[in-house]
């Protein structure tokens, strides 16, 4: 059976994660990495891959490498996956796909010129319990949903008491919409209309309120109403407003009403998680989703969700902050007692 | 022996911080100089964290002390809020997403980064070692220097961050990390070279294992008996931390100290202490990350 070589473009946050769980795929290995940062590239040395590079460019002339995980900010997705569907790699791009719909648009056509796979990075399809939903759903165990109501806040970039003692540094670009696209709703929400879209088909309409809690260019909250072609409608909750982590979805059907929820486990589960299978089955997604990848390459079949989806869930965001809901203006400090 | 008051906020007045802390400084029998022309104001401020977690200061304590001094002293005098850049904290996000940019715009102050300010350097003698320092010119030039704090716990063995601890912040140099090894000897290098006239702590909410709405404002004109009163509150044992220690025996302060106003006892009883078994798992975790299986284990 063929082994996928893969390179992995960034080694942030994200790209860390995929890092570590590349390292357990079947039928793939780790060839490469490349970042800016020597600290993280020592990391993944001491990890075991064998070559670093401080210019993704150099590590897509390697010709040993067969697909790349792009892990980069948003803003240079669209340089990246350009250069790397030239030099025929095929594409695990993370979310959101551009900061602009004409990007992602590029970024769709560079891969189809080139006959590169596009794969996008949405864990949350890969979660057991989502994909319950789905196949309930396809089913008719839930018959028709009238409304569905999706939660997702966290504390977003800003690091939470409760993953660990001392703060880390929040990355600058993550302050700047031109590098982002947007605030939480790009972030956070694009999973969740992911899978909604998922579930229900494309969106017709979409309406957003937009809180700034912390008074910053972006939004830190965002409520959108949502209207699928199938007639469902959908609340869709998220937030980086919370030190504590809430990811659920209810739904209220015409047979049966449901509600799952995706939460980290506690630090004593985590560890025995880690002792017993290497993974915590909150990252088990993110593994999945990776292997799901790999398998593609492997059998030549389209990876879903593809960069089509990535490019609809853009647009709906973008659909959303133009259609926003203005409610009642700021109060001012000395009213606000 | 200094004073140091505790008073209730009372949540049904039209400006509640504002009667507390005036009744707190009625208590400790301080009276703004009315010579005063230039006033700093150093509030905790920790990572993007807002006052409702119980880390940072309230901007609406600072709003209403500001509305104070200027009954008190004139309406014209210039007040700076200060904060410096962290190794994880910049200030100029920290202004803004904790409501000190709004508050500066309401109450025309100006907000300052020690960080981007001229310092002078100063040698420092503490604790039989000498510490190089700097000294931001906006603190030195102040004729009144208030330093509004938080009560919270933090990584041993400095255990409470509180007056003291948060002049750390005063220090412009943002790589703080670089000082940890030391961090109680640096503490009280900094508050010797930096002295605040008045500690004031904003207890309207705490920060234990658990935020909590204490509704407590403190005064103090000393640092260490403030805090040595802050650690009582916490649950923690004044004469085991060992940088109150060392600021008693630098002259920074007394750790014995007169209460004065509402029982410290009322607030104790309501602080969100560590238990027993948080205790536990803390030493557990830390012994796990020094034995170098914290990524194995999915705790980094």
């Amino acid at each position: 059976m063929r082994n996928v070589k893969l390179g992995i473009i960034g080694l942030g946050y994200i790209g860390q994660i995929h890092l570590r769980h590349s390292l357990k795929l079947a039928n793939a290995k780790v060839v490469a990495v490349a970042d800016l940062s020597t600290k993280a590239l020592k990391r993944a040395k001491d990890l075991g891959v064998k070559k670093t590079f401080n210019d993704y460019a150099d590590l897509l002339k390697d010709p040993e490498v067969d697909a790349v995980l792009v892990s980069l900010p948003t803003h240079l997705h669209l340089k990246c996956t350009q250069q790397a569907a030239e030099a025929k790699k095929d594409i695990f791009l993370e979310k959101p796909i551009s900061v602009k719909i004409e990007e992602a648009n590029e970024i769709i056509s560079v891969t189809q010129r080139n006959s590169v796979k596009l794969m996008m990075g949405y864990p949350l399809r890969f979660n057991k319990a989502f994909g319950r939903i789905k196949a309930d759903l396809d089913n008719g165990l839930i018959g028709d949903v009238e409304n569905a109501h999706a939660t997702y806040v966290s504390s977003g970039p800003f690091f939470h008491r409760a993953e660990g003692y001392l703060p880390i540094p929040v990355p600058e670009w993550w302050f700047n919409t031109e590098y982002t696209g947007g605030g939480v709703l790009i972030d956070l929400g694009c999973h969740i209309i992911n899978l909604l879209r998922w579930y229900f088909g494309e969106i017709v309409d979409i309406k957003g309120y937009f809180g700034h809690r912390f008074s910053m260019d972006f939004e830190d909250s965002a409520m959108c109403l949502a209207k699928f072609a199938c007639g469902s409608v959908a609340v869709i909750n998220v937030g980086w407003f919370s030190q504590e982590y809430v990811l659920r979805i209810d739904m209220l059907g015409s047979v049966r009403n449901i509600s799952v929820s995706h939460m980290p486990s506690s630090q004593i589960s985590t560890a025995f998680q880690m002792l017993a299978r290497g993974i915590s089955e909150f990252y088990q997604p993110h593994l999945d989703e990776l292997q799901y990848f790999v398998d593609c390459l492997i059998k030549d079949e389209a990876p879903s969700p593809s960069g089509q989806d990535g490019l609809r869930d853009l647009e709906a965001i973008f659909k959303a902050y133009k259609n926003e809901i203005l409610l009642e203006s700021i109060p001012t400090l000395a009213s606000s007692k | 022996m200094s004073l140091v008051s505790f008073v209730k906020i009372q949540k049904d007045l039209e400006y509640p911080m504002k009667q507390a802390i005036s009744e707190s400084l009625r208590l400790i029998d301080y009276s703004f100089d009315k010579t005063v022309r230039k006033v700093v104001i150093k509030p905790n401020l920790c990572y993007y964290w807002d006052c409702s977690t119980g880390q940072t200061t309230d901007p609406r304590f600072v709003a209403e002390l500001i509305d104070l001094i200027r009954e008190r002293i004139a309406a014209d005098v210039e007040i700076s809020i200060v904060e410096s850049d962290a190794s994880a904290m910049r200030c100029k996000y920290a202004f803004r997403m904790l409501g000190f940019e709004r508050l500066a715009r309401e109450k025309n102050v100006r907000l300052v980064n020690l960080s981007e300010e001229e310092s002078d350097n100063v040698s420092v003698a503490c604790n039989g070692q000498t510490y190089n320092l700097m000294v931001p010119q906006i603190i030195s030039n102040s004729d009144l220097r208030i330093n509004i704090s938080k009560i919270k716990y933090t990584v041993d063995p400095i255990k409470l961050t509180c007056a003291l601890k948060n002049i750390y912040g005063c220090n412009p140099y943002p790589k703080k990390y670089k000082y940890h090894s030391d961090l109680g000897n640096i503490i009280v290098a900094l508050n010797k070279a930096m002295k605040f006239n008045l500690c004031l702590i904003d207890g309207n909410i705490v920060s234990g294992i658990q935020p909590r709405k204490l509704g407590l404002v403190m005064a103090s004109q000393d640092p260490v008996a403030i805090d040595a009163a802050a650690a009582r509150i916490a649950w923690l044992n004044p004469s085991k931390i060992r940088y109150f220690q060392v600021a008693e025996k630098e002259g920074v302060g007394q750790r014995v100290f007169i209460p004065k106003g509402s029982s410290l006892d009322y607030f104790r009883a309501l602080y969100p202490k560590k238990t027993f078994r948080r205790k536990m798992m803390g030493r557990a975790y830390k012994l796990v990350l020094s034995v170098g299986l914290g990524r194995r284990l999915g705790l980094e």
